[in-house]
């Protein structure tokens, strides 16, 4: 349920919002969308893939979380480290965008809490949290359309294939994501020039590479992954590692 | 096309209309869409398209309240590793065969598409084909060819044909745009075979002796509201001298009753019809279509071949005169002469193909009635006099009773129109007995237990995840399908 109203300096004085991550919080969750502003800063953590949005089918771009619905393998770092990057789409949460206002929803846990940061100052300024909410936004609302234009242009060229992800876990266990995207590096190398000058141009070719260097990162969590699995049974440790392609 | 050097012009007459019944298509469609570069995003939005997953078969068997079977098209759970039959005649339980061995025939019940908006163009949760608009797909096919394929499209009307001494077709003379010479000439004339026909006089074989059904009075049924819940299952519907077709685009039904004035008068079957589509749509334009049975007796003669109803026509029943314009179509493209020299190599091994693909048509067709238990009336005693089924039908049907059709024997050809599977659904949906000794499941037991275990399962996870047809359809013309 959602309740989502405007913010108001005089209705929501009083409000403070637990912006913790945690899986109370919603949190949990193994793929979320990201924009093409973001693509720097998750390279280092996360996949970068494409998924679609189940309602309608359309591309969107997103940061790979963990290998199971529902499984954040970055939870933990997030709650232990402020500065860990953590994708916008969850940062701003429990906000949204109404036109160029910032609405809240009223029912989100986050709020529910009754603890946490406050959004404004005695004097009603905004705090530094809801004015980093605001900057939040003034990526997110260009950026989501930036990312939306990226993504058609992409689809034009035949530049977007499916992946398998398929990781054997140390447990024996076998994982096959599917819905994901990705990069056809096929197609790329074939491009003709002034298709890549134009790429280069728009910004694309970079976001491209990003795209295709964040790969690497499944094998990160899949090695991340199988380490806490033996850890947790730390008889069974076996030799080679998770297998992931 | 002019990749390649070659070059394709299509000559159409502006007088030829479209014969309107044809608007449900085999999913060998999509393929061979997909392969033409066809977006299939606008074949739903410009052609009125929906979702075929089969056919529904009510009152062939029996005739009473309860009888119905599907032919869907998804093939049998683990179909290349186990044949199901015997286990399911081991079986003997109250489950159809259909619901046995795939999903689709429950997914057709519920009204449930065979995809999400999330699956790219082409792809599929469960198999399927389309149910459209044919008229608006044959323009919508030109265009493609012309904007996309650099097919050159002129409209004129031939007049007269001029042959070289050896009899091949030099040129086509037309009272527009005068002479228009050509390599090969493919004769998509319809019923008058102007070319293969008249001009090479190939002959025509009737087979209205084992297909009795000769006239079709078709007419198009709106819907009572826009958001009609949608079939994505052709209904065949048995009646007393033949049968009609009820198919589901997303804007109106298109129905009709193929039968065989033999065995009723035009008063009785419009009546029928009437029945049919209930009596507050009487004043409903009915367009009336002869239904000529058979096909040429060859289809490939010098430098002319043809496709479609200039090759051959049948009752609609199956879809099957559109799989067989895709299948030719593919042949001639696959197969091309490179030169005169070799032409009439490749036309003989085109006319032996096209041949048997007809003998396959008739029989499968022919096996829709011989299968009936119904005898109500001249029309279905008739059709099960042996005298009327083809011999090669004749002597499968005795095999059958002893072992069930799958990967052996018959259907061996590359490209059989309708695969093993298709015959055990019609057998085993029509409720024939095929013999089972014991010792002759034990092998495959296991196999065949996971693959029902597999059926049960795959049907839980489509009738939780898919949608509804008329919702999905919705969706493709607000969103549009993703190209993969």
């Amino acid at each position: 349920m959602t309740q989502i109203v405007p913010l108001s300096k005089e209705k929501h004085r009083e409000l403070k919002i637990d912006a913790r991550a945690s899986a109370a919080y919603g949190d949990n969750r193994h793929f979320v969308q990201v924009i093409v502003n973001e693509f720097p800063h998750l390279l280092v953590h996360y996949p970068i893939l494409f998924g679609k949005e189940a309602a309608t089918g359309q591309f969107f771009c997103g940061a790979m979380l963990g290998f199971i619905e529902g499984e954040n393998q970055f939870l933990e770092d997030w709650q232990c480290d402020a500065q860990f990057y953590r994708p916008l789409s969850l940062q701003r949460e429990p906000f949204y965008a109404q036109g160029p206002e910032l609405a809240i929803d009223l029912d989100h846990p986050r709020v529910a809490a009754g603890e946490g940061k406050p959004l404004f100052s005695d004097q009603g300024e905004p705090s530094r949290y809801l004015q980093s909410i605001i900057w939040a936004f003034q990526d997110l609302v260009p950026g989501i359309e930036r990312t939306r234009i990226f993504i058609a242009r992409l689809l034009e060229l035949d530049l977007i294939e499916p992946i398998d992800i398929e990781v054997e876990f140390e447990d024996g266990t076998l994982r096959q994501c599917e819905g994901l995207y990705t990069i056809n590096q096929d197609t790329l190398s074939r491009l003709p020039d002034p298709v890549v000058l134009e790429l280069f141009r728009r910004g694309y070719l970079t976001l491209i590479q990003l795209m295709i260097a964040s790969l690497k990162q499944v094998r990160e969590m899949a090695r991340a992954k199988n380490a806490r699995l033996l850890e947790r049974t730390a008889a069974l440790a076996v030799a080679p590692g998770a297998a992931a392609r | 096309m002019k990749a390649g050097g070659l070059s394709i012009t299509l000559v159409e007459s502006s007088d030829i209309r479209a014969i309107g019944v044809g608007e449900g298509t085999w999913p060998t469609m999509r393929s061979t869409l997909e392969r033409m570069g066809v977006s299939e995003t606008a074949l739903f939005r410009e052609c009125d398209a929906a979702f075929k997953q089969g056919a529904k078969f009510v009152g062939w068997t029996t005739g009473e309240a309860d009888d119905a079977y599907y032919h869907p098209l998804m093939v049998p759970q683990g179909f290349s590793r186990v044949n199901l039959v015997p286990h399911w005649l081991r079986a003997g339980g109250t489950v159809s065969f259909c619901d046995f061995v795939t999903p689709q025939g429950r997914l057709c019940d519920a009204g449930l598409a065979p995809k999400t908006i999330a699956h790219g163009e082409y792809r599929a949760a469960a198999n399927y084909a389309y149910h459209l608009d044919a008229g608006k797909f044959g323009l919508f096919m030109g265009r493609h060819c012309r904007e996309k394929l650099g097919v050159r499209h002129v409209l004129a009307d031939v007049e007269s044909v001029r042959q070289s001494e050896t009899g091949d077709i030099e040129s086509v003379i037309t009272r527009q745009a005068g002479r228009i010479d050509g390599d090969l000439f493919i004769d998509c004339t319809g019923f008058s075979a102007l070319l293969l026909g008249k001009t090479l006089g190939v002959g025509f074989r009737e087979c209205g002796d084992v297909l009795f059904c000769d006239t079709a009075l078709a007419v198009q049924v709106p819907y009572e509201s826009p958001d009609a819940p949608l079939a994505s299952q052709t209904i065949s519907t048995a009646h007393e001298a033949g049968w009609t077709w009820d198919i589901c685009l997303p804007t109106r039904r298109g129905i009709g009753y193929a039968y065989s004035s033999r065995h009723t008068s035009e008063e009785a079957a419009r009546e029928t019809l009437l029945r049919y589509i209930g009596p507050e749509h009487k004043d409903l334009p009915v367009r009336k279509i002869p239904i000529h049975a058979g096909h040429r007796e060859t289809f490939w003669k010098n430098n002319c071949v043809a496709v479609g109803l200039a090759s051959g026509f049948l009752e609609p029943l199956e879809s099957s005169a559109i799989v067989l314009v895709e299948l030719s179509a593919k042949l001639i493209a696959e197969q091309l002469p490179a030169c005169r020299e070799v032409m009439d190599l490749v036309a003989k091994r085109f006319n032996e193909n096209t041949m048997y693909r007809w003998g396959r048509i008739i029989d499968f067709l022919k096996l829709h009635y011989v299968l009936t238990r119904r005898t109500d009336t001249a029309f279905w005693r008739d059709n099960c006099d042996p005298a009327t089924v083809p011999e090669r039908l004749r002597e499968l049907l005795t095999l059958w009773r002893y072992q069930s059709p799958w990967f052996y024997d018959e259907f061996d050809r590359l490209e059989e129109v309708f695969p093993a599977a298709s015959y055990q659904y019609v057998l085993y949906g029509m409720g024939f007995k095929t013999e089972v000794a014991p010792e002759e499941t034990v092998d495959t037991a296991a196999t065949a237990l996971r693959c029902v275990q597999d059926n049960e399962k795959m049907t839980g996870e489509l009738s939780m995840r898919l949608p509804t047809n008329r919702e999905l359809l919705n969706k493709i013309h607000q969103y549009g399908l993703q190209p993969i």
